[in-house]
């Protein structure tokens, strides 16, 4: 690469601020959903005697709708950051300014109405969490996007994006510490009792969902003042008609779009995580320690993609790390079996897990990468410069994974595995036949393993990498230049 | 003209705006605490006291909002006031003690091997078998909990060295076999419904008449609320404590700052009054607690008869 391309962009202490609003904004949207169900489910409107099925159904419906209204917002807010031009740049002031609203109606999503009309209570629920849907997609989309305005040297803006994903998927496990600490301060002040009278009351939910917000306020305002867009915006407008195009119509994007739905099922062993821990390792409490090696080498992995990324295309990585996660997910499978159901197997399979955390780094990573080159390359085809529609359009993708993952894990679960409830009032989960135990290792792994083979076929035909994506950040480079001169002589 | 309009300062909107959030944060945390937490409301405390035992027969869980539950959680108050007598008895074991370096019933060497290889059957059948007795002993009120307690652990021992053939015995055991217990009688009142597994459609529940069903009708509702205060003086409140009582649970007479008294009405789905009871609550610094001790609620038990 020439000494232009090689320019450095960034202030190292904005690389870290960068992954610092990352942090601050998954802190939130990794808090909001699971604890947002149980919110609605538990407390919300407890001891006012609405029908439980009807309440049930109804939260289900809540969140079907707000996946919907996410996927629509994903593409309404990347249209508008697109169309958006400000001399803080074109995302950045969604992250700033849109960040009131979100934590405010994240706050407010926690603060039931004290209704005694169980249709009002339904509707309050559908309106309050489909704000928060299309208040934090106006956030985490552009805050997502800076990555690729960050600098126009794809391998410093590689690396930013690395280091902000690994923050990023630490910070959606941040609300677990959360809760934990604010349980531990809400015992220590109240009693145990009282403590666990309060919780009763969905308030530890409610006092972690401010320290969320406030952390989401502290982190992205530390984001907002210390980084700006290194990458001019272009004045061209873009229609309504441009944008569906920009997501469909280049190859590229596509590719990298289509991973998400190729791959969804990768997801399910979530589903079955918690059986996992129950029947093959003995304990539900074990839950907790089969996802703390997988995040944890989720987390290394994150930081070991941007190694590999140093030596490797993002193509050939995201491909070595597709063929590596099934590698890791099939031994995973044949060591369970060969060792079987005991507690010899405990060991070995957190130590497996480890590793098999490490593909996640990958799929966190590599197509936030590949989404900021092809924004170079659309720009260098159209001339436009359309940050906020690739990642829409790759974030669209991802929500449409998420419904049919979220459709496939209780299926596989519940309905193929041939799972048997327990119906003994005294005994929490039934004792499961040899072939129903099979079945739930195989969800938690050769399945997903299949899937994320399966992600890697469209990167097959992903091109904007080695000599192409070379001549295109240079091109670019001198068009920005020659612009640049052109605006000073005006 | 000189242009005097300042620039806009990232730096200090990032400062005032977390100012700003923090302190509209802090409000709406505080406004919904003060709503929501029970024992911040007298009233809410004695309607809750008296609606956890109308709607279930359930005076076990009622205690969690009364000072039994001052302290220390209601459920290690009844681990050290009476289960842990029972586990380590031989070890002579006083409430307060610290059960670290004591062996009880509760060690691995007093399994045999039906405790060893029980997949959950006998203690089912422990379970079935201790409920005809707490029946008779919690039945008709829980206000005498020493007595119910202490009897009920007793006889659980008694049954399961029966069943089990060991003197094996847990703090979780005897948890799972009073709730168990606790829940079963709940449902006799309330009756339950035919219920199945969302997802396998197998049927996990059957239908069952309950005791207010029959007496109220099958879509009977119970509501309590509060009907009255009643006068009650703070100083000839103190006078008639029991200061065994006040130790038991860990306050003293200086601690209760006010006390009140609510006579507590339920009414069914015509809105007719089926019963009442007189509730006591103090206060202890800005939490209100419900005196079991100068409390009577017979009548919240059996009035459906």
């Amino acid at each position: 690469m020439s000494d232009k391309t090689n320019k450095k962009y960034l202030k190292k202490s904005e690389i870290i601020t960068f992954g610092i609003g990352l942090f601050g904004v998954a802190l939130m949207t990794g808090w909001m959903p699971d604890y947002t169900a149980t919110f609605f489910a538990d407390f919300a409107f407890k001891g006012k005697g609405f029908d439980s099925v009807v309440m049930g159904n109804a939260i289900s419906m809540v969140f079907l709708i707000a996946g919907f209204i996410g996927a629509v917002c994903e593409l309404v807010i990347g249209y508008l950051v697109d169309n958006t031009r400000t001399k803080f740049g074109k995302v950045m002031p969604w992250v700033g300014f849109g960040v009131v609203p979100l934590a405010v109606i994240s706050m407010l999503v926690f603060v039931a109405p004290n209704t005694n009309s169980q249709t009002l209570a339904i509707i309050w629920m559908f309106v309050v969490y489909s704000l928060y849907t299309a208040f934090s997609c106006a956030v985490e989309s552009p805050a997502n996007c800076y990555g690729s305005l960050c600098s126009p040297n794809p391998s410093e803006r590689s690396s930013a994006i690395s280091i902000a994903s690994f923050l990023r998927s630490v910070g959606q496990s941040g609300g677990m510490v959360v809760i934990l600490v604010v349980g531990l301060i809400m015992k220590a002040v109240m009693g145990q009792q009282q403590f666990q009278n309060a919780e009763g009351q969905g308030l530890d939910l409610v006092i972690s969902t401010a320290v969320c917000a406030l952390g989401l306020i502290l982190f992205t305002m530390i984001f907002f003042a210390n980084n700006k867009e290194n990458i001019p915006f272009t004045q061209e407008k873009v229609s309504l008609k441009d944008a569906v195009k920009v997501v469909f119509a280049h190859k590229n994007l596509l590719m990298v779009s289509l991973t998400k739905l190729f791959g969804f099922g990768r997801g399910v062993y979530g589903t079955v995580s918690l059986y996992i821990a129950i029947y093959l390792l003995g304990s539900k409490d074990l839950k907790l320690a089969l996802l703390l090696p997988m995040g944890i080498g989720t987390a290394v992995g994150t930081l070991l993609v941007n190694l590999v990324l140093k030596k490797f295309s993002t193509k050939q990585t995201f491909i070595l790390f597709c063929v590596y996660g099934a590698s890791s997910l099939s031994i995973l499978f044949l060591v369970s079996r060969g060792i079987g159901f005991n507690d010899g197997l405990i060991i070995p399979f957190l130590i497996l897990n480890f590793f098999c955390g490490l593909q996640h780094g990958n799929t966190n990573v590599t197509p936030n990468i590949m989404i900021a080159d092809c924004v170079d390359e659309i720009e260098y085809k159209t001339g436009k410069r359309q940050e906020g529609l690739a990642y829409a359009g790759y974030g669209l993708f991802s929500k449409i994974a998420s419904a049919f993952t979220k459709g496939l894990g209780p299926w596989l679960l519940y309905t193929w595995s041939g799972y048997a409830v327990s119906t003994d009032a005294n005994i929490a989960y039934a004792a499961q036949t040899d072939s129903a135990l099979n079945k739930m290792l195989m969800i938690y792994t050769i399945i997903p393993a299949v899937f994320v083979i399966l992600q890697g076929v469209p990167i097959l035909f992903y091109d904007m990498v080695g000599e192409k994506k070379e001549n295109i950040t240079k091109a670019l480079m001198e068009r920005r230049e020659a612009a640049n001169k052109t605006g000073e002589e005006a | 003209m000189e242009n005097n309009k300042k620039p806009f300062s990232l730096k200090v909107y990032a400062v005032a705006l977390f100012v700003a959030i923090a302190v509209l944060l802090s409000v709406i945390v505080a406004l919904t605490f003060k709503s929501k937490y029970v024992a911040f409301h007298p009233d809410e405390v004695a309607r809750t006291y008296a609606d956890t035992i109308v709607q279930t027969g359930d005076g076990y869980n009622a205690y969690k909002v009364s000072l039994l539950s001052l302290n220390e959680k209601y459920g290690d108050f009844i681990r050290q006031q009476y289960m842990y007598p029972v586990i380590y008895r031989e070890a002579g074991y006083k409430p307060g003690d610290d059960t670290k370096d004591l062996k009880g019933y509760n060690d691995e060497s007093y399994m045999g091997e039906k405790s060893k290889n029980d997949n959950g059957a006998l203690q089912g059948q422990v379970i079935d078998t201790m409920y005809d007795y707490y029946v008779a002993l919690a039945a008709s009120g829980w206000d005498d909990y020493d007595r119910i307690f202490t009897s009920y652990f007793d006889k659980l021992v008694e049954v399961r060295k029966e069943v089990f053939g060991d003197d094996y015995i847990t703090d979780e055991i005897m948890f799972t076999a009073l709730e168990s217990n606790v829940s079963t009688y709940g449902k006799t009142l309330t009756g339950t419904v035919d219920e199945f597994d969302e997802n396998t459609g197998e049927q996990i529940s059957f239908k069952s008449t309950g005791a207010y069903q029959t007496a109220y009708g099958e879509d009977y509702k119970f509501t309590a609320s509060v009907k009255s205060e009643n006068d009650i003086s703070l100083d000839s409140y103190k006078a008639a404590l029991d200061s065994g009582y006040l130790e038991l649970v860990g306050t003293t007479a200086d601690s209760i700052e006010e006390v009140k008294s609510y006579t507590v009405e339920v009414k069914d789905q015509n809105n007719n009054a089926v019963t009442s009871a007189d509730i006591v609550v103090v206060r202890i610094g800005s939490s209100w607690y419900v005196d079991n001790s100068a409390t009577d609620t017979s009548s919240l038990y059996g009035f459906y008869k």
